[in-house]
């Protein structure tokens, strides 16, 4: 007779390799004496000094979208390849790991969610500051109300010359940078403002209140998003620049890269 | 005459006391009256004397109390944490604020004592007391600069080596470790000087050194200086800006970063990067269709 425990037992058999998903010290000491199998460590930092780990950027509350960005990054960096079938440790329901997921490796569940933090042209930092402010601006909106936001990542000379201004430049002569602590304030005020922030591969915020050109044709973003949308990804797709979209309508952030959705995140969960 | 009046109460006092003790008796009584008639025939100085010595105690114990308090406020502890010498003051279960702040209330102590003992005139001691009296604030001084200087020196070894922890590379590591001696050796100096010791050879070594110093540092980082002098007048004034299409020299394209001491301007397919000196050197050409 077979106990509950052996079927379950059989979610972790064989795999190739196990990720722990932000473990604690403790987790990670235990796992590593297991030998034979290697553990990868996906997590914001590396307080364990684990050999193979994957900077987690953003505690991506969605548990597929935390799992698809470990895998896309071991993959990224040769921890696990095509073929292989892993057994992911994560905290569904709380910080401590609660749950094993088995999931294969294939090419085909490359989203591409990692590529947009890590090989972007703007810094990993810069792409998750600039998360961050829009995932802030959505939680609080402008005075209780939803507002929308366009910020464009990266490439920034190729952008400015593919948009044009639609009134005085708020940011001329000015240095700020996002993740300064002054830019929540400051962008909350600006969010009102139309147009697009142009945000530089450094980070530093080069121009609000712009008005982007991109040739739209070709791009193919779902249906019913509106006119911000549609501006974001076509951009990403004539320039190498990424367009983090904070939606008026569903509040939701969308992240586009070469003129695809990426990601998807509800403010709300953050 | 009145150096010797203390010894002679106080045979007397042991006197009665002796004569009291197998008396049979009123012998409370008596000893009472022998300690109060005692306590009399003391002079008004050696109270006085006494009154500055505790007055120096619970001025000594109020500095300390205010330091702490306004070493806390200032955010000392949270600014030197981690450093070797906070480590080590922790080792023996104390730490440098309270270090610092009970040397500040022995030393109003000490002077206190000082003062009560010239004031109760103990002759012989009083001449060798004088001069150390003249002596001590320098020495407080100098124990107080050694420690803010070690201080500084492991909390700017700790800064350095939190900014070169990205650069892997071994031989970075000696940077933070000289930097956090020279801090330690012009405290040395310093302090070395509050109490009198000759520093002149000291002084000539650490001449030598800022010398060295700045001569090869500025050869070393002379183009960097260069670029960034030209970088700050260029993010002052952007004579240029991101998404501008410039000409610097010969390299040719839309300009998509400028920082301090390079800027990035980047052609089809080519980005580069261009020190912020050359476009001083060469001139910006802006290109408009």
């Amino acid at each position: 007779m077979t106990s509950s425990a052996d079927l379950l037992a059989d979610l972790a058999a064989d795999v190739d390799g196990v990720f722990l998903f932000s473990p604690t010290g403790s987790t990670y000491e235990d796992y590593r004496e297991v030998d034979g199998e290697s553990v990868v460590v996906v997590a914001p930092e590396n307080d364990h000094d684990a050999d193979r780990y994957v900077e987690l950027p953003l505690e991506f509350d969605n548990v597929r979208d935390r799992i698809r960005f470990g895998v896309e990054g071991a993959m990224d960096h040769g921890f696990c390849a095509d073929g292989d079938v892993l057994a992911c440790a994560v905290g569904v329901f709380g910080d401590p790991i609660d749950a094993v997921i088995r999931t294969p490796v294939t090419e085909s569940m490359h989203s591409g969610i990692y590529d947009l933090f890590a090989n972007s042209r703007a810094d990993p930092s810069v792409v998750r500051d600039v998360f961050d402010v829009a995932i802030e601006l959505g939680k609080k909106g402008q005075k209780g109300k939803p507002v929308g936001a366009l910020f464009v990542v990266g490439d920034a000379g190729k952008v400015m010359n593919k948009s044009r201004p639609l009134s005085y430049n708020p940011f001329e002569k000015s240095h700020v940078h996002v993740g300064d602590p002054i830019v929540n304030v400051m962008l909350k005020e600006f969010s009102r403002l139309d147009g697009a922030f142009v945000i530089s591969d450094s980070g530093k915020i080069v121009s609000a209140y712009r008005y982007l050109e991109p040739g739209a044709e070709g791009v193919d973003i779902p249906k019913g998003l509106g006119a911000r949308h549609m501006a974001g990804g076509a951009i990403t797709r004539d320039t190498n620049a990424i367009a983090i979209v904070l939606s008026e309508s569903d509040g939701l952030v969308r992240a586009f890269k070469r003129g695809q959705l990426i990601l998807e995140l509800d403010p709300e969960e953050y | 005459m009145i150096d010797a009046s203390p010894t002679v109460t106080v045979e007397s006092v042991l006197s009665a006391a002796v004569r009291a003790g197998p008396g049979t008796s009123p012998p409370l009584q008596s000893a009472g009256e022998a300690v109060r008639s005692a306590l009399l025939s003391l002079p008004a100085r050696l109270w006085l004397a006494l009154g500055v010595v505790v007055l120096a105690a619970f001025l000594g114990y109020l500095v300390v109390r205010v330091n702490r308090r306004i070493l806390v406020g200032a955010g000392v502890p949270e600014t030197i944490e981690g450093t070797a010498f906070e480590r080590t003051a922790r080792e023996f279960g104390t730490s440098t604020v309270s270090l610092v702040a009970n040397l500040s209330g022995y030393f109003i102590f000490i002077l206190g004592l000082i003062v009560a003992l010239t004031i109760a005139r103990v002759e012989y001691i009083a001449a060798f007391w004088n001069r150390t009296a003249g002596f001590l604030p320098s020495l407080f001084l100098a124990v107080l600069v050694l420690i803010v200087g070690l201080v500084v020196g492991d909390k700017v070894e700790l800064l350095i080596d939190e900014r070169l922890r990205g650069v892997k590379l071994p031989q970075a590591g000696i940077v933070p470790a000289v930097a956090k001696w020279s801090v330690v050796f012009i405290a040395v100096l310093i302090a070395l000087g509050q109490i009198g010791v000759d520093t002149a050879a000291l002084v000539v070594l650490l001449g030598t050194y800022g010398f060295a110093l700045v001569l090869f540092g500025g050869l070393a980082f002379r183009d960097l200086l260069a670029s960034g002098a030209a970088g700050f007048y260029l993010l002052l004034e952007q004579p240029y800006s991101i998404g501008d299409r410039v000409r610097i020299g010969d390299t040719d394209g839309v300009v998509q970063e400028v920082n301090v001491f390079v800027t990035h301007v980047e052609s089809d397919g080519a980005e580069y990067v261009v020190p912020n000196r050359q476009a001083f050197t060469e001139g910006v050409v802006r290109v408009r269709e």
